[in-house]
């Protein structure tokens, strides 16, 4: 068996994976490699053809193709290699990435350091639990994205989506402009799931109707859809009887989430954090595994690409510092640890060392709050919902004041009392 | 006198601004906006609502069965689905680059519809 | 309409009707089957535990049982026979689990009945060693009653494999072809169906759930089927090493089996409580899961809703629902000759090759004449499954040809060289492809591949993507092309 050596291994190729890839580079790193499974770079972004991408990053609205584009020039530009069409399939705890490819065969690579860059797939289990039969017509929300923008086709022209979520609103828009009537978005929460901005341009704009704290209760149609029962939830999230209506459609779309996709991460050992249900990083995207590096969709689930581009180049760093300069040393570990109204804060640990943004989420939406991190900061936010991802950025200023010794930051979101 | 309401996108926060809305069609008061910024852009929301108009056009000769496309700058809310019958009537064939002038001034907006990618032959 | 003939006409390509097409083509007979749906399998064959097991518990092994016969002769079958097809098969062994002494004496008389009939391979085991065994085993558990000889296989793929095998060995296999009516000619049954009329001199009725209204059609009902609906759940890859064995306690109430056990493939399934049903109605409900779930709770505390990848509801026929499952069809009909019933209702895939071998005795009886097939090759082999193969191996089928190089379904990672072979192997629908491939049946559920399984579909069978199905008329995927519905409008 013959092993490739390369520096840096990127897995995928969407926004995380290019902007890890040139930073490695950037940074210093020789050889780097982009596996990607499709034929040509940008993953998800080539089927995100609205706007909205950017405006953090590039100060402009871009679309999710002519974001990708900007990156892909820059990969072109920097050296890296990618290699497309190749589909990883297993990556060991030393670092032999394993992947498939339809020139290439079957090949390993033994990186030094690697990326893990595959982003999120979409939740199917808001399937399993409405009742009723198994026909055609169901699909999640980005699969309808993918066969809308990219395959040329419409899946249904009644339609009902389940879950507020981004892909959901933006699919709910989308399908109606291509002349599909869009009969309701359903959701399960008291309120909605993805931004308010898609609520407003996705839902609002085209008189959709949003149906809060309700569900699809039941499926019917054996072969296709045929329409699906809504009803109202009651506070366990259960469906309230006699609150049914159906309604005709022939296509359900779900829209229920997104998983970090880790499958490989696991297989390489790398821990996972249970709530974001992706690795455990520290402020520098490593992982557990040492020479291990993560960033963007496949961490935790962002909203706002720009923030995956800039998660990703701290990974794409560390990865080519990695190699530079040799292990790096333990150094101090500050756990992070999720406090009032806080479910999740990566990076998991700091080290107190230098500036770090904090990218968090909120279990509850609230209003008048004051983000505090342990005693080293506090800021007043006006609104939080767990729709909407919160950066916090600590100065070195900061961090200086932590104490000695210290094990363990508690980041709370508290109630501002003074108004 | 009438009253319109808005939701502000600016933040999380999505305050309903209610605009009292003058008989010249002016804007007399606005209530339930938490800030400045907010208040500017519910008026301009109300004057004015614009959008890019994004999309894709079908292929002709490419492997690629579709193009997608933009409006190279908002166009008037009412113009969107107009626009898209439009954009159902166009064919375009490769080679085309992005930001390539697929629909020049789009229903006498002034507004171009531009591709946002590449199509290959 | 046109008049094709046959000698042995079946009605019904689950694992039963194929199991008895296969067993007729070793014979010069000239042989029919037909299935209304567009592929085999699609019936009770496709919502099952996969377990191969002696019908233990559930059959009580009395001997008076005709259904327990056919399961017991079918043991020593079933692996040569999943061998020659080239079916999945393990031996997993079987884990009668029992919290106190009382259910232990339960399991202590079906241990000596089943002795008493010549079944010597059930043990007690003490509760240390069942943790040994079943680390996750629920700890009120004392011990249990172990069949080591108990293994599972994949239904529809056994279904398949006996149908491209039945082909091979001359049998004219006939999807999409649904039975409207059958009267008695001289000597002969006049077959309507939905694409046309045969003659045929026998005929086998194996439908499945609808085998009462087939007999019925021509006065062979002399037997009462009940449908009972059944539910099973599919369970991550990622916890199936929870379980190594096949799991069952006895069940708390009539009907509420709790069965949990690992699939060929490294998932588990949970099942299944049954139910009296109206047939045909394959919904599943709140309560079915909720009941599957605290059940198998009972037996792995560990089994949690969240790694359910997907679940189901399919029909069993059951001679007594009150007396459980006691009794089968498999005769010849008293009123009408050469025609034989077939329905096993439960363990309908364990009793199938005995169940084959008596259908062609009961039809010699009948009057069929059976002659030696000399040409008959009871080989036949899968198509080629990526993720089993060996890294070499993987190597050199991407060399030789570069399909297999393209991962289509990431989740189980098949390629699109494998959905061209089940193509070429007659599968012409999304469905079709997942039963052959597994491309779709991972945690993603065909999120992934379905855009890319509907291209290749549409290519290789030369029709647009606009018509490819789900699983046959009236379950197309996607129903416009771009841009359509915005013309029509205008």
């Amino acid at each position: 068996m013959t092993l490739r050596d390369v520096d840096v291994a990127v897995i995928g190729s969407g926004p995380a994976g290019m902007a890890a890839a040139i930073k490695a580079k950037e940074t210093g790193a020789e050889n780097v490699v982009i596996m990607e499974r499709a034929e040509q770079l940008g993953g998800l972004l080539h089927q995100c053809i609205h706007n909205g991408f950017g405006l953090l990053y590039f100060k402009e609205d871009l679309t999710g193709p002519e974001y990708a584009h900007r990156f892909v020039e820059k990969v072109m530009d920097s050296g890296v290699r990618p290699l497309l069409q190749t589909m990883v399939v297993g990556i060991s705890p030393h670092r032999d990435v394993t992947a498939v490819s339809s020139q290439e065969g079957y090949i390993t690579f033994r990186a030094k350091s690697i990326v893990l860059a595959m982003g999120c797939r979409e939740r199917t289990r808001g399937a399993l639990n409405i009742p009723g039969g198994r026909p055609a017509g169901i699909f999640t929300a980005g699969t309808a994205q993918r066969l809308v923008n990219v395959e040329g086709f419409v899946p249904g022209k009644k339609v009902v989506i389940l879950g507020s979520g981004d892909v959901g609103m933006i699919m709910a828009r989308r399908l109606t402009l291509e002349g599909a009537k869009v009969e309701a978005v359903v959701e399960i929460l008291p309120y909605v799931g993805g931004l308010i901005r898609n609520e407003v341009q996705c839902l609002h704009d085209f008189n959709i109707p949003l149906l809060l704290e309700h569900t699809v209760s039941r499926i019917h149609g054996e072969k296709r859809v045929e329409a699906v029962t809504v009803a109202r939830v009651d506070k366990d999230k259960n469906p309230i009887a006699g609150t049914g209506r159906q309604i005709e459609c022939d296509t359900l779309l779900l829209s229920v989430g997104l998983i970090p996709e880790n499958e490989l991460s696991l297989m390489a050992g790398v821990e996972l954090a249970p709530i974001t249900g992706g690795p455990v990083v520290d402020e520098g995207r490593q992982t557990s595994v040492p020479g291990i590096f993560a960033g963007g969709n496949v961490v935790h689930v962002h909203d706002l690409v720009d923030n995956v581009s800039w998660e990703s180049e701290l990974a794409g760093q560390s990865a080519a510092e990695f190699i530079i300069g040799g292990k790096r040393a333990a150094g101090r570990r500050v756990n992070l640890k999720p406090g009032r109204n806080i479910r999740y804060i990566v990076p998991h640990t700091v080290s107190g060392e230098k500036e770090v943004s904090l990218y968090m989420r909120v279990n509850e939406p609230e209003e008048d709050v004051r983000l505090k991190v342990g005693s080293i900061m506090t800021k007043t936010v006006r609104a939080v919902k767990p729709g909407e991802m919160l950066k916090l950025e600590l100065s070195q200023a900061q961090l200086s004041k932590l104490k000695e010794g210290t094990a363990e930051i508690v980041v709370d979101c508290e109630e501002r009392g003074d108004r | 006198m009438a009253e319109v309401n808005i939701i502000c996108i600016g933040c999380p926060l999505g305050c309903t601004a209610t605009l009292t809305i003058g008989d010249g069609g002016e804007v007399a008061a606005i209530t339930g906006c938490e800030c400045k910024a907010g208040e500017k852009y519910v008026v301009e929301e109300y004057k004015n609502p614009v959008r890019v108009l994004t999309a894709t056009v079908v292929t002709q000769g490419s492997p690629q069965p579709l193009l997608p496309v933009r409006t190279a700058v908002p166009i008037p809310k009412a113009k969107l689905l107009p626009g898209m019958k439009v954009l159902a009537k166009t064919r375009v064939k490769p080679p085309v680059k992005i930001g390539d002038v697929v629909i020049p001034n789009l229903l006498d907006t002034g507004i171009d519809v531009a591709s946002t990618s590449d199509l290959a032959i | 309409m046109s008049q094709l003939e046959t000698e042995v006409f079946i009605i019904g390509g689950g694992v039963l009707g194929m199991a008895i097409a296969r067993e007729l083509s070793r014979y010069k007979v000239d042989t029919t089957l037909v299935e209304k749906e567009v592929d085999f399998g699609w019936g009770s064959t496709k919502a099952n535990m996969c377990i191969v097991c002696q019908g233990g518990d559930t059959l009580e092994f009395r001997k008076e049982y005709h259904r327990s016969r056919l399961v017991w002769e079918s043991i020593p079958l079933m692996e040569p026979l999943c061998r020659e097809l080239d079916v999945p098969f393990k031996r997993v062994g079987e884990l009668s689990v029992f919290f106190d002494n009382e259910g232990k004496a339960k399991f202590q008389k079906m241990k000596t009945r089943a002795e008493s009939m010549g079944i010597t391979t059930h043990q007690f085991i003490d509760g240390d060693t069942l943790r040994r065994m079943e680390p996750n085993i629920n700890r009120g558990a004392i011990g249990a009653l172990y069949d080591p000889t108990i293994a599972i296989t994949d239904p529809v793929r056994l279904t398949v494999a006996l149908a491209e095998n039945a082909r091979q060995n001359g049998v004219n296999l006939m999807t999409g072809t649904e039975v409207l009516a059958i009267s008695r000619g001289a000597g002969a049954f006049e077959v309507q169906t939905s694409r046309g009329g045969i003659k045929s001199r026998f005929i086998v009725n194996a439908a499945g759930m609808f085998v009462d209204k087939v007999a019925a059609m021509v006065n062979a009902d002399d037997f009462v089927v009940f449908p009972v609906r059944g539910y099973v759940a599919i369970l991550d890859k990622k916890v199936g090493d929870l379980v190594n064995h096949e799991i069952h306690a006895r069940p708390e109430a009539l009907g509420e089996m709790n069965i949990i056990t690992p699939t060929v493939y490294g998932n588990l399934i949970i099942g299944t409580p049954m139910k009296l049903a109206r047939r045909n109605d394959f919904s599943t409900t709140r309560e079915m899961a909720e009941t599957t779930l605290r059940s198998v709770r009972r037996l792995v505390p560990d089994i949690s809703e969240r790694d359910i990848i997907n679940s189901f509801a399919g029909f069993l026929m059951f001679r007594n629902w009150e007396l459980g499952w006691h009794e089968c069809v498999v005769g010849a009909s008293r009123n009408v000759p050469r025609f034989v019933n077939v329905s096993i209702g439960y363990p309908g895939v364990s009793a199938a090759p005995a169940t084959a071998k008596e259908v062609v005795k009961l039809l010699n009886q009948e009057g069929l004449k059976l002659e030696e097939n000399p040409k008959f090759n009871p080989y036949r082999r899968a198509i080629t499954h990526f993720s089993d193969l060996s890294d070499e191996e993987k190597r050199g089928l991407i060399t030789g040809d570069a399909r297999y190089g393209h991962v289509v379904c990431r989740c189980e990672t098949v390629t699109e060289g494998e959905v061209v072979e089940a193509i070429g192997r007659g599968a012409t629908t999304l469905d079709g492809i997942k039963f052959r491939t597994r491309a779709g049946m991972g945690r993603c559920q065909g999120g992934f591949c379905t855009p890319r399984i509907i291209s290749i579909l549409a290519r290789e069978l030369g029709i647009p993507e606009e018509e490819v199905t789900r699983k046959g008329d009236g379950s197309r995927l996607l129903l416009y092309k771009s841009k359509q519905l915005l013309e029509t409008a205008v």
